[in-house]
């Protein structure tokens, strides 16, 4: 009885609400729809990310509006330490389907992807720092790319795909000091790993990256479920989901720890129809339980120095060229490509864990 | 080398567990199967002798000494039959502990990881041998044993290392300060760092502090004079853009020029693009259309996108002239998205056209570099398009009519199973005949186009003659690999322009012995990521004169040199000379380009000559007699067409597009 009329009282508020800024809207939807932000995706790409009211307050505490849903994959991937927060917003009466575990949701026209990159501890001040807040939306059938950089007083964000640089000092989760040339993308960089058969793509909302739960404000939830209430997920998927695991999860099994990091940090390329599908890899989660796709006692094409016997030499990192990738800092040897500049420490660590735990020896 | 060894009749020697761990204790050995338990002992290598793979470093060490008893081959070996194999690297030390150096090391000489080492001893002479712990720690068996005889020849040209201490990353051999001797160019984004060949031998060490560079040359570098001013700039290829160094008037310092617009760079030149007499640059896109820089003639560069390849996967690109009509023509080996290389036909007027499709070279290849050179000495360009991923490598053999014939069959090429990104062609033993690097290996030269594989010779990288001995010696990282030479003969002809750009980049150099006719092309970038010397280089074998060094201009200009000395350098400087030299299209040329409704024919035609066209495909679409001198092409599609007239002596054919 008590839960009922406070349910009455919401609802007599979020009534006034409404009223209050859009006398002229009439709706029969329900009262997150009522209240739900309205865009036109054929008006995009707005000049100033604030245009598109995806936030409530001041934009720099990137508190969602009601129906953009804030969401993060199982094990995300290392861009120079950079904190992201990520977000889904689709337009009223339209849903994703679900197009296999590891293939991105079959998203609607009009849905927006959005992820806001920054670091917590930037020196001198040691305060936050928004840095970018990257779009993907979709439009007759079609992704399409915006980058909004965030201005000095972390007020407004502005539309630009030239790319740039600009330099940041922080202090990482770990208390290490760290300085980078951060490199906000330019849209040919956007698409040299967001794409799919020469076409703009996602890469992070796949059923095997987010069937695990996300702490929303009002609590714990998986997201799927999550995405089904809110409208955003046509129900009825298959529910044994292959799904990948948090990386940094001790208790989670070592081989499957690698593998869904290889998954998020590298089969965006090395897949089927991508940026660097020549080579022999195929480092997407439901590819790899083959060890020959993994690159497990496979000599590369094009070794840097003989002493990388294989992509992968079990139980000998020193002679593995997956791991020699992922710990230089030369740009034209480094793996990933692109979004890494300098080595993610806590990640070589696992890929030399899991690389001295296999056998038996390459020959 | 595998040496089986009858286990019962060894002595293994496993009893002085601790005595090996350090110099001073190292454990005396002779001939036979020696045990290590483990690698644990406490002093470490002091300086690795081997080859250097990647940047891990070794901990602990085992010790032992062997000495000679006669002068003779000592090998060390820990590829055994019957034993496991076991990733080892071995140092072979002369000197006294706390002051050892180097004699020879080894990491992979033996099959899989095991060690392979063969060093030369002299009699009475004590050599100290360690093991590291690079790789792992697990005990081992070796052998020591003696080879009667000198050396097995397992190299058909051999090099030596030398370490020059050059900092910042390694990209370019190249004349820096104008003495006509190449020099050693390391960058980082605050400094070049020159080494500039002395003459008599050796270097002097100069830092040239730079602006923080925009961009490095992370993915490739290229040089030339583009402001003509007497000193050679830099161009940075970096994965983001492309930053310029221009040398100032004395050669002792850069101004950086960098543009803002986003690059994936790949492989830089620097070339006239549009015959004006002054250098621009080209950049290949990864993700994107090909990049232009056009130098206005004062050195101001416009950066420019279009007419060289529209579409991503631009790796490798080289200008040369393959259908010899005087100009620079682009090849692009291309890889990943949109494959089909591109070879880009220089039209004349400062635009090209792709007519890889209708020459065969427009197929999926994945390569990220070719090489292009008269591999048979015939007066054409041939060109090999080393694989990266695919597997295969395509010879091209150019037929000297503008088209080509895939001869990779039978050349020995089609049985090299290496690949690299790097491909490039010199005459590394000045034989006459030019070599392939690339794919860990040197493919030499028979000079029957067929080629024979040494896979002892460096890793690819910058390429010239770094002690001015007509050798041309290779650099990895901060070592120079000095080629050990032979008694060939040999040429180097430094090419200045004049009315031409300063480097003569583009001129086609020909020296005719009695051997025959040789030709190179002066190219700025070539391979993918290194820049190697403008000074053009020619082994001569064994022939002891040289009768004419002809260069042929990118203006037209032709300078003919009668009896050069050999084994030496030349400087030809471009004679201006009002009567500008025909081009070599007095048999056959076609124009306009493109052609809209009439395609005039002129050349050196018997009247009714038998003409015939045919498509991209190869389908014939026209055919008749020539009885004017134009052609009527108004019904054809737009696209390339290539035009044969038969002759007497055969056909002769020229390329043309249709728009």
């Amino acid at each position: 009885m008590k839960k009922f009329i406070l349910f009455l009282f919401t609802l007599a508020i979020v009534l006034i609400a409404c009223r209050k800024e859009d006398f002229s809207e009439v709706s029969t939807a329900t009262f997150d729809e009522a209240d739900r932000l309205v865009l036109d995706v054929n008006e995009f790409p707005y000049e100033h990310l604030s245009t598109y009211r995806f936030f409530k307050g001041p934009m720099v505490n990137q508190l969602p509006v009601v129906g953009v849903l804030p969401y993060a994959p199982i094990t995300p991937l290392f861009t120079d330490y950079a904190h992201k927060h990520r977000f889904v917003w689709m337009p009223a009466g339209v849903k994703a389907q679900v197009n296999g575990d590891g293939h991105v949701l079959d998203f609607p026209d009009g849905a927006v992807l959005l992820k806001t990159f920054y670091y917590d501890r930037v020196l001198p001040a040691d305060e936050q720092r928004i840095i970018e807040t990257r779009m993907l939306y979709k439009r007759n059938g079609q992704w399409a790319f915006a980058n909004y950089v965030w201005n000095a007083e972390q007020t407004e964000a502005t539309l630009d795909l030239n790319g740039s640089i600009t330099p940041v000092t922080f202090i990482d989760d770990n208390g290490t000091q760290r300085s980078i040339n951060y490199r906000i993308p330019a849209e040919a960089e956007c698409f040299t790993c967001h794409k799919q058969n020469d076409l703009n793509t996602p890469i992070g909302p796949k059923p095997q990256s987010l069937n695990a739960p996300y702490n929303y404000a009002n609590g714990a939830k998986n997201q799927m479920i999550k995405w089904v209430e809110e409208g955003y997920l046509a129900s009825g998927y298959a529910k044994n989901i292959r799904t990948t695991v948090r990386w940094d999860d001790p208790s989670a099994d070592l081989s499957e720890r690698a593998r869904s990091y290889i998954d998020m940090n590298c089969a965006h390329c090395h897949r089927e129809n991508s940026h660097c599908d020549y080579r022999p890899m195929r480092f997407a989660y439901e590819e790899t339980l083959d060890p020959v796709n993994l690159g497990e006692c496979v000599p590369p094409d094009d070794p840097i120095a003989p002493s990388q016997t294989h992509i992968v030499a079990r139980g000998n990192p020193g002679r593995s060229m997956l791991y020699y990738r992922i710990t230089t800092n030369e740009e034209s040897e480094r793996m990933p490509l692109l979004g890494r500049t300098i080595v993610h420490e806590e990640g070589v660590q696992l890929i030399n864990e899991w690389i001295s735990s296999l056998s038996p020896p390459c020959n | 080398m595998k040496i089986t060894v009858l286990v019962a009749t060894t002595f293994l020697v496993g009893l002085h567990l601790q005595a090996q761990d350090t110099c001073a204790d190292a454990l005396p050995i002779g001939p036979g199967l020696h045990t290590v338990t483990a690698i644990n002992g406490t002093e470490n290598t002091p300086i690795n002798c081997a080859e250097v793979f990647g940047t891990g470093v070794s901990s602990a060490a085992e010790w032992y000494t062997y000495t000679a008893t006669a002068d003779t081959n000592i090998f060390i070996s820990t590829d055994l039959s019957g034993f496991p194999s076991i990733d080892t690297r071995v140092q072979v030390y002369t000197g006294t502990c706390g002051n050892l150096s180097c004699l020879d090391g080894d990491d992979d000489g033996g099959s899989g990881t095991t060690s392979y080492i063969v060093f030369a001893v002299e009699t009475g002479t004590t050599y100290t041998i360690a093991f590291d712990n690079r790789w792992t720690s697990n005990g081992f068996t070796f052998e020591l044993g003696m080879i009667e005889g000198p050396p097995p020849a397992l190299e058909l040209i051999s090099f030596t290392g030398y370490n020059s201490g050059l900092t910042g990353t390694s990209r370019a051999v190249v004349d820096m300060n104008n003495d006509g001797l190449d020099d050693i160019v390391g960058v980082s984004a605050t400094n070049v760092h020159i080494l500039q060949q002395l003459e008599g031998g050796g270097f002097t060490s100069v830092n040239i502090p730079t602006t923080q560079a925009d961009n490095t040359p992370s993915w490739s570098l290229a040089a030339g004079d583009i402001d003509g001013n007497g000193y050679n700039d830099l161009l940075y290829g970096g994965g983001q853009g492309a930053t310029f160094m221009m040398a100032n008037d004395e050669g002792t310092g850069f101004t950086e020029v960098s543009f803002p617009e986003y690059i994936f760079s790949q492989r830089t030149n620097m070339v006239d693009l549009n015959n004006d007499g002054h250098l621009d640059a080209f950049v290949c896109h990864d993700v994107d259309a090909n990049v232009s820089f056009m130098n206005d003639g004062t050195g101001n560069l416009t950066f420019g996108q279009g007419g060289f390849g529209l579409t991503c996967g631009n790796y490798g690109s080289v200008f040369v002239d393959y259908d010899n009509d005087g100009d620079v023509d682009c090849f692009v080996a291309k890889c990943g998205c949109d494959p089909a290389d591109l070879l880009m036909r220089n039209n004349g007027d400062g635009t090209f056209t792709d007519v890889a499709p209708l020459l065969g070279f427009a197929d999926n290849h994945q390569s990220w570099s070719s090489a292009w050179g008269d591999y048979d000495n015939d007066g054409d360009m041939d060109v090999l398009i080393g694989s990266s991923s695919s597997g295969y490598h395509k010879l091209m053999g150019n037929n000297g009519d503008g088209t080509f014939t895939n001869i990779t069959v039978g050349s020995g090429v089609d049985l090299f199973t290496g690949q690299s990104i790097e491909w490039t062609t010199h005459d590394f033993d000045n034989n006459g005949y030019l070599d392939i690097f690339g794919g860990g290996a040197m493919l030499m030269n028979n000079g029957d186009m067929t080629f024979s594989m040494d896979n002892t010779v460096p890793a690819n990288g910058s390429v010239g003659d770094l002690n001015d001995d007509g050798f041309l010696d290779v650099v990895n990282g901060a070592t120079v690999m000095y080629n050990d030479g032979n008694d060939n003969n040999w040429i180097k002809v430094i090419t200045t322009g004049t009315v031409s750009n300063r480097n003569g980049i583009g001129a086609r150099v020909m020296i005719t012995s009695a051997m025959g006719t040789q030709i190179r092309d002066v190219k700025s970038g070539d391979g993918f990521r290194y820049m190697s010397s403008l000074t053009t280089h020619f082994g001569i074998g064994t022939d002891n004169a040289i009768e004419t060094v002809e260069i042929h201009w990118p203006s037209g200009n032709v300078d003919i040199v009668e009896n050069p000395s050999i084994n030496t350098t030349i400087e030809v400087v471009e004679t201006v000379t009002t009567a500008v030299a025909e081009r070599n299209n007095d048999v056959l040329n076609l124009y306009p380009v493109p052609a809209t409704d009439q395609l005039t024919v002129s050349g050196k035609l018997p009247a009714n000559s038998p003409v015939r066209i045919v498509d991209a495909t190869g389908r014939m679409v026209l055919m008749g007699v020539l009885t004017g001198n134009t052609l009527d092409v108004s019904s054809l599609p737009n696209g390339v067409y290539l035009l044969e007239v038969e002759l007497a002596d055969g056909p002769v054919k020229r390329s043309f597009v249709k728009q």
